[in-house]
């Protein structure tokens, strides 16, 4: 008869390996959460009540917004950007079109153009710096680059951008060998021996991403969903957070991304908002919901696709209310991520 | 290493295990075990200065309190829910059914659950978190004596419950349950 502990061991509801909560680098929400901690300070009664209240929010928004609310008495953050404006005059593209545009690149795509493990971003999120050393709340957009390669060796890298230099990649990938330029401070950098891997291989990494729309919006939904998909993860803000997610773990291909346009298309909670310039100087095609948002119903979440080939370039979440308690004011960017091959 | 750096540097390793621990003992939806979450690495933040060289009990001992705290604020149906343990609600909800949904440790479960709250806890911080000795004093907050005492205690209890569940089990499902 096996031993009462060992028995037990085996009934484990949320093993290691596995599921939503399986061991792997952070992901966004849970950077978000250290990057807020390191950077600012919060209370905890304020934190508390609106736990209370986000009963059936969107998860990171909340999260987000739990920060921002519980700084209520800090001025606000003066490196704040500004949010993307879609250019007067052009023409929206419509998602189906794209889709199609990014299914047409797709059939193009060779073998060698799969997905690959791990991601080059530069975020900003709403924060503010406050306690004893901290004069001038100020927030600076990081950058991430993370690499996972075929021998379970890979790096991390995550450096604050210079500020003097607003929207320039300052890491460049020279060959294999990262160097960062100008000024910008490395937060954080690792490097993994092969074989590593395996530590960090969770569900997210092991799966493939799908080319299907539809096996693609299952998989967000199991991974990055809360479950109660008929409710939550179906909501648009809700699968742009997932995607966000999604994307930090995989640089998709063409054929990913012909999924991800197609799958956008078929939420119908997207409307074309025409051309935009994103934070890295790329010309985009602007996509945005402002319908409700699972929380405050404050905000509106804009996705940025390349119009010719429909790659993920960017999301934005932008307040569409005041919020004079907070001192937020309608049109302040809430976040912003822009992604890079 | 300051200690920024090196709450940090705890942050990034053992995220993951704190979700689970928090996962395994609150019945909510991932967005809910993710606040739970943030609060926990926010008390552990303010109390930065107290991290240990290994950090992951003592993480668990703020989680302890932070989810008891949770888990009060929650409504009268969570209490009960979260005191029979029920762990099928709050883990079936994020996995696709698979051959293996049938869930062979559910009668381990109903036996645990019988056990009070305190050897509940003790067995499952051993064997979930696999903590030593050693590390489920740190987490429970008591001597190393005394942590061997209350897990002996306990094991004794659970073999009591396995035996108990498992005679009827077998005897209500023709002895499937058997291994």
């Amino acid at each position: 008869m096996s031993d009462e502990l060992e028995l037990l061991r085996a009934a484990n509801p949320v093993p290691a390996g596995e599921g939503p909560w399986r061991d792997r680098p952070l992901d966004a929400t849970a950077e978000r959460g250290l990057n807020r901690l390191l950077h600012g300070t919060r209370t905890r009664r304020a934190r508390r009540r609106l736990v209370l209240r986000a009963e059936a929010a969107v998860l990171a928004l909340v999260g987000v917004l739990a920060f921002t609310l519980s700084d209520a008495g800090s001025s606000p953050a003066v490196a704040a950007p500004a949010a993307l404006v879609p250019h007067a005059g052009t023409a929206p593209v419509s998602l189906a079109e794209l889709a199609r545009r990014a299914q047409a690149t797709a059939r193009t795509a060779g073998p060698g153009d799969g997905p690959r493990r791990g991601s080059h971003l530069q975020s900003w999120y709403l924060s503010m710096q406050t306690g004893p050393d901290a004069a001038s709340p100020v927030t600076v957009p990081e950058e991430r680059i993370t690499r996972w390669n075929a021998d379970g060796s890979g790096s991390e890298l995550v450096v604050a951008t210079d500020p003097r230099h607003p929207g320039r990649p300052v890491i460049h990938d020279d060959n294999g060998r990262w160097t960062t330029v100008g000024d910008g401070e490395v937060l954080h950098r690792k490097t993994y021996p092969p074989g590593s891997g395996d530590g960090h291989r969770g569900l997210a990494a092991r799966t493939k991403p799908p080319t299907d729309p539809a096996a693609l919006r299952a998989l967000l939904a199991s991974l990055y969903g809360s479950g109660d998909t008929e409710h939550t993860a179906s909501t648009t803000p809700q699968l742009l957070l997932a995607l966000s997610s999604f994307r930090q773990e995989w640089t998709p291909g063409p054929r990913e991304t012909a999924a991800i346009v197609r799958m956008l298309a078929d939420t119908g909670g997207l409307r074309p908002a025409g051309a935009v310039t994103d934070r890295l100087g790329r010309r985009g095609q602007a996509y945005v919901h402002d319908g409700p948002d699972g929380g405050m119903n404050a905000t509106r979440q804009m996705v940025i696709l390349d119009p010719r080939t429909g790659q993920l370039l960017g999301t934005e979440i932008t307040f569409t209310k005041d919020l004079p308690d907070f001192r937020i004011t309608a049109g302040e960017v809430l976040s912003y991520e822009a992604w890079m091959p | 290493m300051s200690t920024d750096d090196a709450f940090a540097e705890a942050y990034r390793a053992h995220y993951w295990a704190v979700s689970r621990f928090v996962a395994r003992r609150l019945d909510a939806p991932a967005h809910e075990v993710e606040e739970v979450v943030a609060e926990v690495f926010s008390i552990a933040w303010r109390r930065r200065t107290e991290l240990p060289d290994t950090p992951l009990p003592w993480l668990y001992g703020v989680a302890r309190n932070c989810l008891a705290n949770t888990v009060r604020g929650l409504g009268r149906y969570r209490r009960l829910l979260h005191r029979l343990g029920n762990h099928e609600a709050a883990h079936g909800r994020q996995t696709v059914d698979s051959p293996d949904t049938e869930r062979p440790g559910s009668w381990v479960h109903e036996a645990l659950a019988r056990l009070s709250a305190a050897d509940q806890e003790v067995l499952r911080l051993t064997t979930w978190e696999e903590l030593t000795v050693e590390e489920l004093a740190v987490a429970l907050g008591c001597g190393r004596s005394a942590a061997a005492m209350r897990l002996h205690r306990a094991r004794r209890r659970l073999r009591a419950e396995i035996d108990r569940t498992r005679t009827t089990v077998s005897v209500r499902a023709g002895g499937d349950a058997h291994e």
